[in-house]
């Protein structure tokens, strides 16, 4: 697995996939799909899809991929190379979403929340996957949200395709334990070599699992947390681990799109009390009644000053 | 903040062949009457107004630092005659000619006698008031009939930037990035005139604006807050109510259906609607097949 195409710039998606294995072209073929680093602070999540002609099933069964997370890092390795070794027959793809792309879907003005962009992610590389010419008759997925509606959600998209979507998926079916292998692994190699964009002067880089209940993790945070900028990319700003730190560590950063109790930002944006419309005296209660400001000055923002 | 200067040539930061330097000065703010900040250039030469852009959720980065007022201060060049003018008037209300330096007094913001300095201002002073040399010295006395020419030349200059610029005078709000169909000749003189009243009128009192304003035969616009109907009860009089509609109609016998007795002004009203044609709301809740015979 070569990610450098994802290194030279780690801000944002990388697709990086295997070469499709010509019988993947003729013959009907299953594929699977799971995720990897779904819950961390730091760090990407990555998809992973992995398919194979579905007479090669059984084939796949005996290379003995399991659930990677009942694999040691070394036993991941082993696997994926298998894997990358039963090219033949074997295809892969991973999709990494850097946390900077997780933060800024999540924190954009129209939020775009995980599962949604998990979705999306999926159905991009079954996409790809059908768009490489892969002969696609059957898709396992493990679930993200309610599996019932998720699995109707797949079937529309993709009519004349068998969409299964189950809980555990990745120790049920062995076309899902090798794409979760894939993804594991690529997120590993990735957390692992991360290149910060970012000076990060004399803070070490032992950030542990980077999971939020990790002391390592927390500590680490902690220790580069900028009062200004908050973190390097590699942190996951929508996460309440950090935001919690940054509000109580950080300096107040307001947004236009902040949310404020209604009473308070109206009176900070001047908004008048809709109960003072009705009243007797409404309005004229401007700071200076005699004068108001012409409308190419406030249109503009212009005001005057009376010290500097 | 940061501060912008749209400034000439002759630079308020050239201090070098000058004896004094540019410094901000707090000086009374015609149209409020109160304190505003201004500049006056190197030597005085010059009179600048300083505005400040502000906006909420603004920052600047500047170099290596944040600044967390994200304000914008613009220093401009003004005609210092603005400030001077208001003094003129209130010693012209004594109706003597006087020295200028004794016009132009401020026990609150001494720093207003530094405006007579101003290259522009002796000179130009013949535009608001008369004057009478006797021997070296000179007297003035505030011209009202002088300053309306002189703000009206102010007004028709301000027209011709306005048009340059594309300013939009309308009512309408203008978006730069909407075009328009209608070509923005569509405004009439008389929004230019007005818009351009507006932006003068900043640099005035209201007593002068409103002068001005009938200077410029424009007439004054009611704001509708006035035009609003008022917001208290009616009073009762002490005669009895009568109905203006005559609601016994409903009861003759060419209305076909009687209403019953207790019917709202709304009912009324709807019940006079012609309903051939229509379904009565029951008929959508029975049964299939039960249609209604009208």
């Amino acid at each position: 697995m070569d990610l450098g195409p994802f290194e030279t710039d780690n801000s944002v998606s990388c697709r990086l996939a295997s070469q499709i294995p010509d019988v993947c072209k003729t013959e009907d073929c299953c594929l699977g799909i799971d995720e990897a680093g779904r819950g961390p602070v730091l760090g990407p999540m990555v998809y992973g899809i992995c398919f194979c002609p579905v007479s090669k099933k059984q084939q796949l069964k005996d290379s003995k991929v399991a659930d990677s997370k009942t694999l040691s890092e070394a036993e991941r390795e082993k696997l994926f190379q298998n894997l990358d070794e039963a090219k033949s027959y074997v295809g892969w793809a991973v999709q990494i979403l850097s946390p900077n792309t997780i933060s800024t879907s999540m924190l954009q003005r129209t939020k775009y929340n995980l599962n949604a962009l998990s979705h999306d992610t999926a159905i991009g590389l079954v996409q790809f996957a059908l768009d490489s010419g892969v002969q696609l008759k059957e898709v396992y997925v493990d679930t993200v949200g309610p599996a019932d509606k998720y699995e109707a959600k797949l079937s529309q998209l993709f009519p004349g395709i068998e969409v299964t979507v189950r809980p555990k998926a990745d120790s049920l079916f062995p076309v899902v334990s090798a794409a979760s292998i894939c993804a594991k692994v690529a997120r590993d190699r990735v957390v692992k070599g991360w290149n910060f964009a970012e000076d990060m002067g004399e803070v070490d880089t032992d950030y542990g699992s980077g999971y939020p209940n990790d002391p390592k993790t927390k500590a680490w945070l902690l220790k580069c947390l900028d009062p200004v900028f908050g973190y390097p990319q590699f942190v996951r700003f929508s996460w309440s681990t950090a935001q919690t730190l940054m509000d109580s560590k950080a300096v107040t950063v307001h947004w236009d799109d902040d949310e404020e109790d209604g009473e308070k930002a109206a009176q900070r944006q001047h908004n008048k009390s809709m109960l003072s419309y009705f009243s007797a005296s409404a309005g004229g209660k401007d700071q200076n009644p005699s004068h108001q400001t012409h409308r190419f000055l406030t249109e503009r923002r212009l005001k005057s000053l009376c010290t500097l | 903040m940061l501060v912008v200067s749209l400034l000439s040539s002759d630079s308020v930061l050239d201090a070098k062949k000058q004896d004094s330097d540019p410094a901000f000065v707090r000086l009374r703010n015609p149209t409020t009457d109160e304190a505003s900040l201004y500049m006056l250039g190197a030597g005085d030469a010059q009179m600048y107004e300083v505005k400040a852009f502000e906006e909420d959720f603004h920052s600047w980065f500047v170099g290596q630092t944040v600044q967390r007022d994200g304000r914008l201060l613009f220093v401009t060049p003004m005609d210092p005659l603005f400030l001077i003018l208001p003094y003129l008037i209130k010693a012209g209300k004594e109706g003597k000619f006087q020295p200028v330096d004794q016009i132009v007094m401020d026990e609150e913001f001494p720093v207003c006698s530094r405006l007579l300095s101003c290259t522009r201002s002796l000179a130009s002073l013949h535009h608001i008031a008369e004057e009478k040399e006797v021997g070296s010295l000179k007297f003035h006395r505030y011209s009202q009939e002088k300053t309306m020419n002189w703000l009206k030349k102010k007004v028709e200059r301000t027209v011709v930037a306005l048009k340059k610029k594309n300013i939009s005078v309308g009512e309408g709000v203008k978006s730069t990035t909407y075009i328009r169909v209608k070509s923005e000749s569509e405004y009439h003189e008389e929004d230019y005139l007005r818009y351009a009243h507006g932006l003068i009128s900043e640099y005035i009192s209201e007593d002068l604006s409103k002068a001005l304003l009938k200077h410029l035969q424009l007439p004054e616009l009611t704001s509708p807050k006035e035009t609003e109907p008022p917001s208290k009860k009616r009073k009762l009089s002490g005669n009895a109510v009568e109905a203006e509609e005559d609601y016994t109609k409903f009861n003759s016998a060419d209305f076909a259906r009687k209403p019953p007795k207790k019917m709202t002004a709304a009912q009324k009203t709807l019940a006079k609607v012609d309903k051939t044609g229509m379904k009565t709301m029951s008929s959508f809740f029975s049964p299939k097949g039960k249609t209604e015979k009208k």
